[in-house]
């Protein structure tokens, strides 16, 4: 399950948008640290939930790291990117932060810094001009299968993901869509 | 269409408490009374532009049931006028090649949903912000500015899988219903606010609808399908996860990220969930495309 086929140009993660070889980031669970990235190769370490850890290569689903003195393979969503900001401030804390930010009805978004803010959105007036011509970039469901078929695009059996066992709350009332 | 339908009117209470609240149902309503030529949608082909203003026609009127089932007809309405009015903010970025690309990618991952014969329609629009957005019926647009982080065709499916997901669910319906719901009740609580005029008054643009957050849940199972469709479309489902981790060594504060953050959960939140959800499941997953090399890159 080692996918090997993965060139050494797509380890490295966008990570941090540097050229820089380790990434900072941060442990989001207690996991093993593998030799390889596989779940059946053997344990060598083992990376704390909370810890900061050096993200130092990507290989499909996923990371290599350094934590302490260890460095091995852990998976791509036990990890999150990043040393400050977004992610610095841990989950706790971002969630919090953003929680404080909204409105007490938790619906209304605060207006943004700049860019495409909820101002913007409120005063914008439908344009015509613009949704025909997003009309005409409609591409139907042959020319799709068309490009997939050309591009080796082969479809997958994969099941459905089931919430995770910390979720609760009920789905969608619309049905299975 | 269910015209007969009672007249879901009033967003009051929770919403209207501040001016900028609730959705447009006035535009939402509206769009339920166009002129009954413009019901031959939804038809992929390209339809004569509207009429100058662009806007719907007023509706003497106009009726929607939102309290149950929204035929699709409607549903697509409502996904256009939102459009309308998001193009109305931010216009698609002028580059024929992209925007193509764009729609085939999308339309490959949407025909692996559950409603594959949707009039799918994806565009990339106008701002440095990093964001994306779908209304009902199968309307999907990112920004240039996200488009230029992302690194490959994967990352791309990925993004747009987790908005065909909004649209597969009807996440945006759902935030409407639960809208008319309340409204119901405030209603039942003062009597004193009738009719459309009043609902228009109380209304803002359909395009905030964008601005809006869904329910976190809603963008958790997002992800969660979103990976899936990725996935079966042959893409390696690891382009969403990329995607946010990408997201999460940006500031928190960085002004391109405004809306993004307003609107959803954090990046770690959202890995950390989908890690719980994904586990060990992708392990016997052949290995999907990334396409580096054709990914299309804006000049």
């Amino acid at each position: 399950m080692i996918r090997i086929s993965k060139t050494l140009g797509t380890l490295l993660l966008a990570l941090a948008g540097s050229a820089a070889l380790a990434a900072p980031g941060l442990a989001l669970k207690d996991e093993n640290m593998l030799a390889q990235p596989s779940a059946t190769a053997a344990t060598i370490g083992k990376m704390t939930k909370g810890a900061t850890v050096d993200i130092v290569a990507k290989q499909g689903g996923w990371l290599q790291i350094k934590s302490g003195k260890s460095q091995g393979w852990v998976r791509l969503l036990s990890v999150r990117a990043g040393s400050g900001g977004a992610g610095g401030a841990g989950l706790a804390d971002v969630a919090g932060a953003v929680t404080q930010k909204s409105d007490p009805s938790r619906v209304v978004a605060v207006a943004g810094v700049r860019g495409l803010n909820e101002e913007d959105l409120k005063g914008a007036k439908y344009n015509a001009e613009e949704m025909a011509r997003l009309d005409r970039y409609t591409v139907n469901a042959a020319q799709a299968k068309a490009f997939a078929e050309k591009s080796g695009l082969k479809i997958q059996n994969v099941a459905s993901l089931p919430k995770p066992a910390s979720e609760s709350g009920t789905g969608s009332p619309w049905g299975d869509y | 269409m269910k015209k007969q339908a009672l007249l879901i009117a009033l967003a009051l209470g929770v919403f209207s408490t501040a001016s900028s609240g609730g959705f447009d149902f006035g535009k939402v309503l509206e769009a339920m009374g166009q002129p009954p030529q413009k019901k031959s949608e939804p038809t992929p082909t390209a339809q004569p532009a509207q009429p100058t203003s662009g806007q719907p026609a007023q509706a003497s009127a106009p009726q929607i049931n939102l309290l149950g089932k929204v035929s699709q007809e409607d549903e697509i309405r409502i996904g256009k006028q939102v459009s309308g009015d998001l193009l109305g903010a931010a216009p698609l970025v002028k580059d024929d090649t992209l925007q193509q690309y764009v729609n085939t990618v999308g339309r490959w991952v949407a025909l692996q949903s559950k409603r594959p014969d949707l009039p799918w329609k994806f565009g990339v629009i106008e701002s440095e912000d990093i964001n994306a957005f779908a209304a009902p019926g199968g309307f999907i647009f990112l920004t240039k500015g996200l488009y230029r982080r992302l690194n490959n065709e994967a990352e791309l499916a990925g993004v747009l899988a987790h908005e065909i997901a909004h649209v597969t669910k009807k996440h945006h319906l759902d935030v409407l219903r639960k809208s008319a719901l309340i409204s119901m009740v405030s209603q039942s609580v003062s009597k004193e606010v009738k009719g459309e005029a009043a609902v228009q008054n109380l209304i803002g643009n359909g395009a905030e609808m964008m601005a809006r957050g869904l329910d976190k849940e809603a963008e958790h199972e997002a992800d969660r399908i979103g990976v899936v469709l990725a996935a079966r479309a042959g893409y390696d489902p690891w382009g969403l996860p990329a995607v946010l981790q990408d997201m999460a060594t940006l500031n928190a504060k960085d002004s391109r990220l405004g809306l993004l953050y307003k609107t959803h959960p954090t990046a770690a939140d959202r890995l950390s969930r989908l890690g719980e959800s994904v586990g060990d499941r992708f392990d016997i997953l052949t290995a999907g495309k990334e396409f580096s090399d054709r990914f299309y890159r804006i000049r």
